[in-house]
Formats: structure tokens, C-alpha cells, sequence
């Protein structure tokens, strides 16, 4: 029994070295024998990425490594190698590339999966070739293996680890099904749906209940579930295109109880702390930003602070991964492979370690694909994939001759070429010519002619095959050979024939200048990393305003010289003569004179578009309601700053109005320079956005969008009515299947969150205009027991104030906007106010990213249209759109121990002429006109260093 | 009996504002208001007498000497009163709902349309204008759009029985969209249009110099046109001859600086005697230029986003300020995003300006005075001086403040125009429903 375990272990950890060697391939001529044994002596010899033995011996056979120490026994059958002045290390692993991977080959529709995006079947194995140019850039940069994958679709099938070779292809597959890969992106996907980042995320998160439901259940056969079943063990890479999507896919891999690989963009220093704290393994490509400087300054203009921070630090992201031990492995992809040692050296200048570098070449992405039992570093055991060098690794002089994969010699450099590197004087008819100076970069042998007035002129067209050298200057044509000396003949420019020979010169060579020093400092990583970024979260502070005309929105009404005390991030205390003595630590308290200013709880955008990433809408669809805007936040928007200069602390970020059931809703604070999920303000509840009318009819999409259902009003109701009588099914499913003996019912994202809206668990923001269709939907919910929270636009509204009055919903709204669509056309700008004398709790939204720093003005407006008090008006953009979003607990108003998101201003808010001078958010001041002009000082000054830095790269 | 029976009928259905054509020479005396004169002075307790639709007396109180006697007198004490507002670059009554496409008349095909003419499409029955109208503007520049030259605008009333009644300049001047690299023309949205790559920059970079070439051929056609003694008619090359006798203004649409020197410099080659800037939002990098140049300005959209993410968050709301200091000529307009519905917030444009720091009465000149002298009009109209129209409103409180502007009374031309519209009588409606107090 434990014998039998024995070889099952010995079985399988041989499986591929057994397939592979067997010859099933047809010879032609005779056979060859492939038993050599190579032994590789006096070299220095990495055995892995941090252990260098000097004057050791490496012995190999066939593909394997036999061993590998100093003083170690040579097999007499051995070719002797002698590696004196040579350094060997672990051949390179690059564990992201299309290497071999055909980009005509469209996605094949998928015979399981509904949607062609999940193409979870393909396997890249089937489609590889190889491409012998390819492989041979790879091979020159030291690479021996590569993770081939299709870097198309959302779950893209299984990747190929492969050789690089340049024939057998089927000796070229070191495993065939290496990973799976996903993404966000649908790529070649004809389907329409998904459209959106959101709506990608939501159709990963299905396809992982699909599994589980598909494992669980005795359905019919799918291929594209049976093939994710029987890859979900693999490792699975899955590729982001920014590093706020790194928290995304994390945020899904713990959903699952999932591990991935995450292949970066290269801006993750951006968040390197946060990064260190997921904890997930990266692969992180070096393609550093190229940017053509413009000269005329205008032009510069459209140049962003953004843009040029980044070409700054990307050079520095590995070595800043690195400090805050991130583990990550490099990819050449998104980059000329020609230029992998010019921008890792770059990395290196800007402080990313050697060491670490041939860590993130060799262990990590080795042990990423759990296979550093076989490859990675060079132990007795191991495949013989291993580099000959020489010049020291990574550095200007680093010179590859030999790269050795699975057991093959590739040779890219003589190596003889070494003996030839120095300085010599060049004799022609033993007459001294001048100096000739040989040198390495990393791709090639240079030289360069220094005649007696110490001009340096490159010699170009320098060739070396074997033993034999040429080349020509000043049209003099030379031919010889090297061992020890060089020597040969040459026919001059006049066609003469002389001999020549090149005496080596003890001098060392001139080294290589290095970078400019200056290019290896960087300044300040912002959050974000672009204008009005900040260096450093604001502090909470203990402050006590006095003397201020304070509208507290409660019933203590507009307050004259009144005092507010903040604390600890919450309002502590709002009244006349308030001391220091309340505070709980009353020596740290800030006190501001706010005579003849005005202060005000922050503003509630109940209605906003701003900071979602990559799309708005998940616009292919009739019901999304799987889809999540509080995947997609977008934590650098330049908006959440501009907002708070208008007064905004809190926003609802809702799903566009392209569906009748459309995606779920975020509540956020805008804490500028702080992460998406640290945006989120988690008092609030869920919600969801429906919409009604022209937009999801399609009406004004063009002639093209006429087929998909609804196209009618008619139709808009049916489908909603549809979805709840399915949800209430599923629900029903989902509760009783085992009474009834039913197979258990497939978790359906979309359903659930239906659900919940009929459990009064999430509650509804509906875009609506006429009144028609309002009325419906409130007939509708009726029907099935909820109400409708909201209805945003809402503008015919004021139609209906009394039904939407008794069927107990709030109106959020524009000020004055109409005309755009035939359904406005009955829309009035004094909407608000009849709803509001009406007693339905009304609020006055943006939708607008300009107008979202002005809703006191829009605000103001419904004192002219329909003569609302001032203090009604201003509650319809804060304590209003508090109730609507059941977050007026906290916000809304100045109460003790509310939030203390407040606004200092510099007159009554209402009118055209006030501005704001503070914001504050959780009692930290995330904007005032002080430090706003301290942004301003500082863009101008770095963007004009950034820009000089750039113009002397030139 | 019947007469009057029949502007019941109208005004309650349609609110045709127009009136029996005896009210023309009505003479009213609007006495004791604040009177804005338009030109950065203030009257306090002014006398105002309207006569022949003009202003035929405006002073203080104590200087003024009314006939009392003859003429209707309003007592305004604690009110004000303005010149009506001039909007220029708009498309008000070209368009009704942008949705419906057969509501939509402001955008010809092609790229060099000159001759078409936004005066005969004018709309006098539009719901929009007339909701417009009801806060304060009185006077629109009607401007087509689209293509490099979109075509002829006529300065209109926003009042009127059709549109040779409604015209108060005809075909004042051609629109040039200038051909830029960059877009400036997003309001509201976050997204500036650059090129995202080396091959596409080079293409929109060349497609930019095919347009100015375009436009210059266009040019040398007219100039050569011009001298022909015996010719076919163009009515392309016929339509740009005003320009080059003064009789019509070039108005130029163009934001970023090099395309502002660009186009200023391309204008004067060809001897255009006047040329308006239009848009305009980065004019304030390069005011030196501009004001040597003696070119006046119809400012972008004040309450718009930065052009750039490094601007200063208020750029466009402290624009005025520059370009006032600089002592360019410039006014107000409102094109963008929702530019016709929106365009009733162009007092409060001005408003902004004057949180940013302009003085109030300079701020009322950019939508007063200032349009009236760089649309050409200002003999006519745009402040309230002795000769001039009388085109101007009574409100309550201050009319740049939406905390107080409430237009109690409009005059177009010393006529009373209703305040009425289709959005006041849904209100009315509305209130009478649910019997709420206004």
C-alpha cells in the first residue's frame, strides 16, 4: 500500500519529463543519441536568486540538472565547459505572454456558457505555435520559459507553460494547462452584454455561483461549467488595467475563497501599502510611460500633472513594491522585449535590487505557478534552464552568452567574445594606429577607435562569428581571427592589402557613464497622484467656531451668533457661548472666528454621476440589477475635489437610466485622497436604481436600437412586473426547495437583489418624468407590498404630489432643467415647491458634474419658483436627500453627535454671492480657500519641474 | 366686445404677448425704483418716463419733471430696474426639444454654409424662448451651428407675431467654428477630448490643417469674388461680402489660445473689419494679445468645469475678473449643454461673477451693455439712457441673485410683455388643483 503511494508520487512528478522524452515523432535518417552530460566549471554560479557560489561546477544531462557545488565529482563522459570569468544563473520566467498565441483567433462561441465573454473552454495549448522570432527576442533576454495565454475574454480558459524553443513544438509544452486567466474585459466578445466594468464583475461573480451550483446539482451537461470545474484548482492569473481594479478582483478572489495572480498596469506604488495588505500575488510589467514634451506651452497644457507623475515614477515601482514587501513577479509584456534590460536597469537605478529583480525572474513566478520544484533556481534535480553570463547581473556590462533551456543550448553571443573586451592598440604594417576600445551593452559587442588626439569614434559593423572578427572604419575593410592575440589583414580604402593586430593595453577601459543622478529622485506620490492630490490624509480636529449664523436645520432653526463645537469627527455641541471646556481634550481645540460667515451641514447630491469607473450604465440589458456602482468607484475623479470647493460632503453615485431595472447604488463621502472602499459611507442602506420613459425605450438611441424589449411604457411596466413575479418565485424556490424535493435553485445575482427590494431590504431611486409612468410604477409596488423610495427627475411630479404624498415616496429633482426630451416638456421649474408644500420630503439633485458644485444655487431657485422659505429651500439639498437615503441619523443637519460634515461660508448660502471657504468631512477639513491655494502653488511648481525634467531628457 | 374677447382667447390659450398696436404709444412714468442703468451707474429713486417705446427721460427723482397727468405711473419704491438682458449665441427658436429631431433646425449639413440664414427659421411661437423671456431677456442673437462655417445669425426678439416682426438685426453677422486640436466644448462632464496617442495626434493634427486650409481657399475665393465685374452668383462667396465692408461681424468660435491667435491673425489677412471671439475660455492666458488686437469677447459659459485638471477649480467663474482688469470688451452667453432651457439663468452667470470679483453693476454690463456694443446694437438698446428703447424689466429684488430676482414687469420696446408662459399656467393649474397659496 505505501509502496504503491510511492510511485503514484514518483508518477506523476515525472508525468511530463516522461511524455516529453518519449519519441512518438517519426526520425528521419538515423537516430540520434540525446545522452550527453555537459560540465560546466570555475564559474560563479547563482544557485538561486540570493545564494552566489564562486569557482563552482554545474553538471547537467540530458535536460536535468545531475549537480551543482564546488568540488563536486565530474562524470567522466562530461564535455568540460570552462566558465572562468562566467556566471551562471536560473534562465528567466515570464508567466504573462501571448508568445505563440495567434491574435486572429477570435473567441469561439462558447458551447456552455450563454455568454461568449466566459470562454472558459479555450485552452491556449490548442492554438500554439511557434514563432520562431519571438522566441528568439525572449531567448536573447535570457527567458527559458513563458506562461502563453489568449488575453482575451472575461474568463479567458486555460494558459500553456511552454519552452522556448525554436522547433518540436510538442517538446516544447512544459504544462498544458497552466493557469486560468480572467479579466474585466470582454474582448472579442460579440455579445453585447457586458458593457460596463460593473457589469463584467457582475458576470464573473455569476459564472463562480454557476460553478457551485453546477458541482452541486445533477443538471444537464455544460461545457463551459464543466470546464471551469475542472480548472478551479489551477492557479488563475487574472489581469487588471489599473491598480484600483487590484482591490476589484481582490474583492472577488474573497468572495470565492479564491487566490489570484494579478498582472498590473504599473501603478501600483500609487497604493502600495493598501496593495501589501491584500496580500496577492503580482506580475508587474516595466512599461514606463514614454512622453513626447511638446515646445510650445500651450500645447503642454493638455500635458496632465497626472501624466507626468506617473512617466516620473514608474520607473520606481518595483523598487516601491519591494520596500513595502509586495510579492511580484516581472512580465515583459506591454513592452518591446528589446528594451526589458534597458527599463529593468532604469528600475534598478531608481532602487530596485538586483537580487530582487532576479527573484521576480526566477523564485516568484516560479512559485506563483507551483512549480519551483522543477524550475526557478539551480539545484540537483531541477530542469537545466540556466543563463552564462558575464559583466555583473543587470548592470550596464550584464552580457548573455548562453541560455540554456530544458537541457539546449542556445547560443546568442561566442564566448569567446569575452576574451576580446578591453583596450587595444591597433598596429597596421606594425605601425601604431591608435587605441581600440572593446565594450559590452547588454545586446552587443561595441568598439570604438581613439586616434592620438583622444577623438572616440564607434566602429560600426562589427561582426564576430566564432573565432573570427571584422570590421571597417574609415572605409579600411578588416579581417582576422581571435584567441589570444588579434591579428589579421586588411584592405584599405585605397585597396591596398596590409596586416594588422591589436596589441591588448593594461589600461582599463573608461566606464560607462551612468544616468544622470537628478533622474533617480522623484517628488511626492499623491492621493491621487495628480492635481489637488493630497501628501497626507486631513486630521481630525477639534474645533469651535464661533459667532457664525448657523442653519441647523433642526427645529432651532437659523441660529444668529451661534457657536459649533466639532469632535472626534461629530458634531458636539451647537448653541450661543459655547467654551473650550466642553471638548473632551479642550487644550487641543482649534477656535475660528466665523463672525459674519455662515455655517451649514454638507451638502447631499442625491442624484451623481461622478467618480464610477468605466461606464455609467450597463446599458445592454432590460433588468441589470446584478450590476454594483460600489464595484466601480473611481476614487480619483478631480469632481470629488471640485465638489467639496462647492459644499458636497455626501453623494449617491447611482446607475445610469439605460435600463427599467438598472444597477445598484453607492452612498459616498467625498474623503478626498482616500481608496474607493474608504469613500463608501457605511451607515448608509442599499439601493438601487429603476428607470422609466424615453430612456429605457430607447426612444432617442437612433434607429438601430428598435428591437430590444421595451419599447413602449406599455412594455416598461410588463417587464418590471415580470422581474418581481420571478423574483417572488425565486425567493419562494430558494426557501422550500428541500420540502419540496427540488433541486436547490441557481443563486441568481440579478434576482437577489429583487428580492431584497421586496423584504424592504434595498429600496428604489426611480428616474422618472411624466406622470403617467410614476403612477404606475407606485400601482405596481403596491401591488407587490413596498414603496418606492424615490423618484429622481420626477418632473411631472407636481401632477401627482398627492399619490406620491399617500404612497409615501420622496421626489428628488432638478431646479429648472426641461426641454431636452418630448417627456420634459410639461416640466416646471416650480416642481419643487408644490411637492414640497405638498409634504412630500423633495430634494434638488445635480446629475451634473458642474452643477454639482453649485446646488445652493439651484437650491436658491425655488425661492423665485413657488416662493419656498429659505430655510425649506436649503433643506432640500441636505436634510431632504438625508431622509431619502435613511441616512439622516448622521447627516443632514447640525445635531450633537451627528457627523460633523459641515460648511463654513462666506454669506448666506442661497444667494449667487456666497462662496465656500471650508469644507469638512468626519471633522476633517478636506477643503478650505487657504489650502487650495496651497494646491495651486504646488501644481505650478511641480508640473513646471516635471516638465523641466522631461525637456532635458529630450 | 369682440376684440377683446378675442385677446382673452389668445392670452389665456397661447400668451401672445403682442398687444393693439395704440399700446406702442403708451407713455408710462416708473417712478422711485433703483434704476440699473446698464453702464455701471445706479440711480436711486430714479424717474424713468417710456414714450414711442423709448426712454425718454430717466434722472433722479428730484430732477426729473413728469406730467403726471398723462400716462400710466408706476410707483416702484423698493423695486429695481434694469435694462432686459441681451443673449447672444443661441440657437432659442431654432430648437425646441432636442430629443426630437424634427423639432431641430440649427444645424445645416455641410462645412462651409455661410448663406444659410437662421433669421426665416426663427421660431416666434417657441415654448422655451418664451420661459426665457419671463427672466429678464429680451434680445438673442440667433446662431446656427455646425460645420467650419455654420452660417448667417440675426439678432431677434424674443416677442413677436413671426419672424420679420420678431427681428431686430437682420443677418448681423457670419459664424466661423475654428478647427482646433483640442476640444474645450464639454460643460458639465469631466472628459477633455486629447488625442491618446502619437498616430492619432498626427491625424487630428493633420485634419486641423486641412480645415484651415479649406477655410483659407474659401476666403481667397471671396476676395477674388469680390472683384469680378461680370460673375456667376455664389450665393456662398455673396453671402461673406458684408464682412469685408463692415456691414456684418465674424464671429469667431474658438477656445484655446493658439487657436485664438490663429484664427485673429487669419481674419485680418483677409481684411475682415470686425471679428468677436466666441467661447473663448483660455482667452485669459493670453490677454495681452487680444486687447492689442482690439477683439471683443462673448465668453464661454461661466459656470462651466476647468478645461484641465490642474486649473484652478474656479477658472471659469473668475475668468470675467481677468478679462474686465485687462480691459478687453466682453460679455456673457450661455451656449453648452442644455443651452436654450438654461439660457433664463444668464443673470446668474453674471451673478457668479461677482463671488469671484466683479463689482455688481460691472457684472450686469456683461449681459447689458456690453453684448449691445459687440453685437453693434447699442445705439438702440442695453442700457437705460434718454434715446434709447425702452427695453428693460421692474423686479423685486436684485435680478442677478436668484435668492431675489422676481420680475414683477417687462417692456420690449416700451410695450408691456406678458410674464405668462406655458410653464407659469401648468403652476397656476397646478395650485388651483391641490389649492395651495402661490
Amino acid at each position: 500500500m505505501k509502496l504503491n503511494k510511492y510511485y503514484i508520487y514518483i508518477y506523476i512528478f515525472l508525468l511530463p519529463f516522461i511524455f516529453l522524452s518519449q519519441e512518438n515523432f517519426p526520425v528521419n535518417g538515423v537516430k540520434e543519441t540525446n545522452e550527453v552530460t555537459h560540465a560546466f566549471i570555475n564559474a560563479d554560479i547563482y544557485i538561486n536568486y540570493n545564494e552566489k557560489i564562486t569557482g563552482a561546477t554545474l553538471i547537467i544531462k540530458n535536460d536535468k540538472i545531475i549537480d551543482v557545488g564546488k568540488n563536486i565529482k565530474i562524470p567522466k563522459e562530461s564535455i568540460i565547459h570552462d566558465l572562468t570569468n562566467f556566471t551562471i544563473c536560473p534562465s528567466f520566467i515570464d508567466i504573462f505572454s501571448e508568445y505563440g498565441q495567434s491574435q486572429d483567433i477570435q473567441n469561439e462561441q462558447s458551447l456552455g456558457s450563454w455568454n461568449s465573454a466566459l470562454n472558459i473552454e479555450y485552452n491556449a495549448v490548442n492554438h500554439f505555435l511557434i514563432n520562431k522570432k519571438e522566441a528568439k527576442s525572449f531567448i536573447n533576454s535570457g527567458f527559458g520559459l513563458v506562461n502563453s495565454l489568449k488575453r482575451d475574454g472575461i474568463i479567458r480558459g486555460t494558459s500553456t507553460l511552454v519552452y522556448l524553443s525554436y522547433e518540436k513544438p510538442n517538446e516544447s509544452i512544459f504544462l498544458d494547462r497552466s493557469t486560468l486567466c480572467m479579466s474585466f474585459k470582454k474582448g472579442s466578445s460579440t455579445e453585447a452584454y457586458p458593457n460596463s466594468l460593473m457589469g463584467s464583475i457582475a458576470l464573473l461573480r455569476q459564472a463562480y455561483y454557476d460553478l457551485d451550483w453546477y458541482e452541486n446539482t445533477q443538471g444537464d451537461y455544460n461545457n463551459s461549467l464543466e470546464a471551469f470545474s475542472r480548472y478551479k484548482n489551477l492557479p488563475k492569473i487574472f489581469e487588471v488595467n489599473n491598480y484600483q481594479s487590484i482591490f476589484r478582483a481582490d474583492k472577488i478572489g474573497k468572495e470565492f475563497d479564491d487566490n489570484f495572480i494579478i498582472k498590473t498596469s504599473g501603478h501600483e506604488y500609487q497604493r502600495a501599502k493598501e496593495l501589501k495588505a491584500i496580500n496577492r500575488p503580482l506580475i508587474v510589467p516595466l512599461n514606463f510611460p514614454k512622453i513626447n514634451p511638446k515646445n510650445d506651452p500651450y500645447d503642454n497644457l493638455e500635458l496632465s500633472l497626472k501624466e507626468l507623475k506617473h512617466w516620473e515614477m514608474a520607473p520606481f515601482n518595483p523598487a516601491i513594491l519591494m520596500t513595502n514587501n509586495v510579492q511580484f513577479s516581472l512580465t515583459t509584456n506591454g513592452q518591446n522585449i528589446s528594451d526589458f534590460f534597458d527599463d529593468l536597469q532604469t528600475a534598478i537605478s531608481c532602487g530596485f535590487s538586483k537580487n530582487e529583480a532576479l527573484k521576480s525572474l526566477t523564485y516568484y513566478p516560479a512559485k506563483f505557478l507551483k512549480i519551483y520544484d522543477k524550475v526557478g533556481s539551480i539545484s540537483k534535480g531541477k530542469k537545466a534552464n540556466f543563463l552564462i553570463y558575464s559583466g555583473e547581473l543587470f548592470s550596464k556590462n550584464f552580457f548573455i552568452y548562453e541560455n540554456w533551456i530544458n537541457g539546449n543550448k542556445h547560443e546568442i553571443n561566442n564566448r569567446n567574445g569575452i576574451k576580446l573586451l578591453g583596450d587595444y592598440t591597433l598596429f597596421v604594417d606594425e605601425e601604431k594606429q591608435g587605441i581600440i576600445q572593446f565594450n559590452n551593452n547588454n545586446k552587443e559587442i561595441t568598439a570604438h577607435f581613439v586616434n592620438d588626439t583622444l577623438k572616440k569614434r564607434a566602429i560600426n559593423n562589427i561582426e564576430l562569428v566564432g573565432q573570427r572578427i571584422s570590421f571597417s572604419y574609415n572605409n579600411h575593410l578588416f579581417s582576422g581571427v581571435f584567441d589570444l592575440d588579434v591579428f589579421g589583414e586588411m584592405k584599405d580604402s585605397l585597396g591596398n592589402w596590409k596586416n594588422w593586430k591589436l596589441v591588448r593595453n593594461n589600461e582599463k577601459s573608461t566606464p560607462i557613464t551612468e544616468k544622470n543622478q537628478s533622474y533617480f529622485e522623484h517628488g511626492d506620490i499623491l492621493f491621487p497622484n495628480m492635481a489637488y492630490g493630497l501628501t497626507e490624509n486631513p486630521k481630525q480636529e477639534s474645533i469651535l467656531f464661533k459667532n457664525a449664523t448657523v442653519w441647523t436645520n433642526e427645529s432651532r432653526g437659523i441660529i444668529q451668533n451661534c457657536d459649533v463645537a466639532i469632535e472626534r469627527g461629530k458634531i458636539l455641541r451647537v448653541g450661543k457661548n459655547l467654551k473650550t471646556s466642553i471638548f473632551r481634550n479642550s487644550k487641543n481645540v482649534k477656535i475660528i472666528d466665523a463672525t459674519g460667515k455662515h455655517i451649514t451641514s454638507g451638502i447631499i447630491d442625491e442624484h451623481s454621476h461622478i467618480a464610477i469607473s468605466q461606464g455609467v450604465n450597463e446599458a445592454t440589458q432590460a433588468v441589470t440589477s446584478e450590476v454594483r456602482i460600489g464595484d466601480v468607484i473611481n476614487a480619483n475623479d478631480i469632481n470629488i475635489y471640485r465638489q467639496l470647493a462647492g459644499g458636497v460632503t455626501v453623494a449617491q453615485l447611482l446607475h445610469g437610466s439605460a435600463n427599467p431595472i438598472g444597477g445598484q447604488s453607492a452612498i459616498i463621502k467625498l474623503r478626498w485622497g482616500q481608496s474607493a472602499e474608504n469613500l463608501k459611507y457605511l451607515n448608509a442602506q442599499s439601493f438601487i436604481k429603476f428607470a422609466l420613459g424615453e430612456n429605457v425605450k430607447q426612444s432617442n438611441w437612433g434607429s438601430k436600437y428598435s428591437t430590444r424589449f421595451p419599447q413602449t411604457r406599455m412594455g416598461v411596466e410588463q417587464i418590471i412586473y415580470d422581474a418581481f413575479i420571478r423574483a417572488k418565485e425565486y425567493e419562494y424556490n430558494s426557501k422550500n426547495y428541500k420540502k419540496k424535493k427540488t433541486p436547490k435553485p441557481r443563486k441568481d445575482l440579478e434576482l437577489d437583489a429583487l428580492v431584497e427590494i421586496l423584504n424592504k431590504k434595498r429600496f428604489i431611486t426611480c428616474h422618472s418624468y411624466i406622470q403617467s409612468e410614476i403612477n404606475m410604477l407606485i400601482n405596481l409596488a403596491e401591488e407587490f407590498g413596498f414603496t418606492i423610495n424615490t423618484f429622481t427627475h420626477v418632473l411631472e411630479g407636481y401632477k401627482i404630489a398627492d399619490k406620491l404624498k399617500n404612497h409615501g415616496s420622496n421626489a428628488s429633482t432638478f431646479s429648472d432643467w426641461w426641454a431636452y426630451k418630448y417627456e420634459v416638456n410639461d416640466a416646471i421649474p416650480h416642481n419643487a415647491s408644490i411637492l414640497n408644500k405638498m409634504g412630500v420630503n423633495t430634494a434638488i439633485n445635480s446629475d451634473d458634474a458642474e452643477m454639482g458644485r453649485r446646488l445652493n444655487h439651484e437650491a436658491a431657485k425655488m425661492i423665485k419658483y413657488g416662493n419656498t422659505s429659505q430655510e425649506d429651500a436649503w433643506k432640500m439639498v441636505t436634510l431632504n436627500p438625508a431622509k431619502m437615503l435613511h441616512i439622516d441619523d448622521y447627516v443632514g443637519s447640525l445635531r450633537k453627535n451627528k457627523d460633523a460634515d459641515i460648511v463654513i461660508w462666506s454669506m448666506n448660502p442661497l444667494s449667487v454671492y456666497s462662496i465656500v471657504e471650508q469644507t469638512y468631512v468626519d471633522g476633517r477639513c478636506y477643503f478650505s480657500i487657504e489650502k487650495d491655494n496651497e494646491h495651486r502653488g504646488y501644481i505650478k511648481k511641480e508640473k513646471n519641474r516635471l516638465l523641466n525634467k522631461l525637456m532635458n531628457q529630450k | 366686445m369682440h376684440k377683446f374677447l378675442i385677446i382673452i382667447f389668445l392670452s389665456a390659450q397661447w400668451g401672445f404677448s403682442q398687444d393693439l398696436n395704440e399700446e406702442n404709444s403708451k407713455r408710462y412714468i416708473l417712478t422711485g425704483g433703483t434704476a440699473h442703468i446698464g453702464n455701471g451707474e445706479v440711480i436711486e429713486n430714479s424717474t424713468i418716463i417710456i414714450e414711442n417705446g423709448k426712454i425718454v427721460a430717466i434722472g433722479s427723482s428730484d430732477l426729473v419733471i413728469v406730467n403726471k397727468k398723462r400716462g400710466i405711473t408706476y410707483n416702484l419704491m423698493g423695486k429695481h430696474i434694469y435694462p432686459s438682458f441681451i443673449l447672444p449665441n443661441t440657437t432659442l427658436g431654432l430648437v425646441e426639444i432636442d430629443a426630437v429631431r424634427a423639432t431641430r433646425d440649427e444645424r445645416e449639413t455641410g462645412n462651409l454654409n455661410p448663406n444659410v440664414r437662421t433669421q426665416i427659421a426663427y421660431n416666434t411661437e417657441s415654448i422655451v424662448a418664451s420661459t426665457v423671456r419671463a427672466n429678464g431677456i429680451l434680445l438673442a442673437q440667433i446662431t446656427p451651428r455646425g460645420g467650419l462655417i455654420s452660417g448667417t445669425s440675426s439678432i431677434m426678439k424674443l416677442d413677436g407675431w413671426n419672424w420679420e416682426d420678431a427681428t431686430y438685426l437682420k443677418d448681423d453677422g457670419i459664424h466661423l467654428y475654428w478647427p482646433e486640436l483640442h476640444d474645450y466644448h464639454y460643460h458639465g462632464h469631466s472628459h477633455i477630448f486629447t488625442a491618446s496617442d502619437i498616430t492619432e495626434e498626427k491625424e487630428e493634427k493633420s485634419k486641423v490643417l486641412e480645415a484651415i486650409s479649406s477655410l483659407n481657399h474659401l476666403f481667397q475665393k471671396v476676395q477674388q469674388y469680390s472683384k469680378l465685374k461680370q460673375k456667376e452668383t455664389d450665393l456662398r462667396l455673396k453671402s461673406l461680402q458684408g464682412l469685408f465692408t463692415g456691414q456684418q461681424t465674424l464671429y469667431i468660435h474658438v477656445n484655446g489660445a493658439n487657436g485664438i491667435k490663429e484664427s485673429i491673425l487669419f481674419s485680418k489677412k483677409y481684411n475682415i473689419k470686425k471679428i468677436v471671439i466666441v467661447g473663448a475660455s483660455e482667452s485669459w492666458r493670453i490677454t495681452d494679445f487680444i486687447l492689442k488686437n482690439d477683439i471683443p469677447i462673448i465668453l464661454g459659459r461661466v459656470h462651466s468645469l476647468p478645461n484641465h485638471a490642474e486649473d484652478d477649480i474656479d477658472q471659469a467663474y473668475k475668468t470675467p475678473k481677468i478679462l474686465k482688469e485687462s480691459g478687453i470688451l466682453f460679455c456673457l452667453n450661455y451656449a453648452g449643454d442644455m443651452p436654450r432651457m438654461g439660457s433664463r439663468n444668464l443673470p446668474f452667470l453674471a451673478g457668479t461673477t461677482v463671488a469671484y470679483g466683479l463689482t455688481k453693476e460691472e457684472a450686469l454690463q456683461l449681459i447689458t451693455l456690453n453684448p449691445a456694443k459687440i453685437l453693434g446694437i447699442d445705439d438702440r438698446t442695453g442700457s437705460l439712457e434718454t434715446g434709447k428703447e425702452a427695453n428693460l424689466f421692474i423686479s423685486s429684488g436684485d435680478a442677478l441673485d436668484m435668492i431675489s430676482h422676481n420680475i414683477e414687469m417687462l417692456f420690449l420696446m416700451g410695450k408691456e410683455v406678458p410674464l405668462e408662459n406655458h410653464q407659469t399656467r401648468l403652476y397656476q393649474k397646478y395650485l388651483e388643483k391641490f389649492q395651495l397659496e402661490e
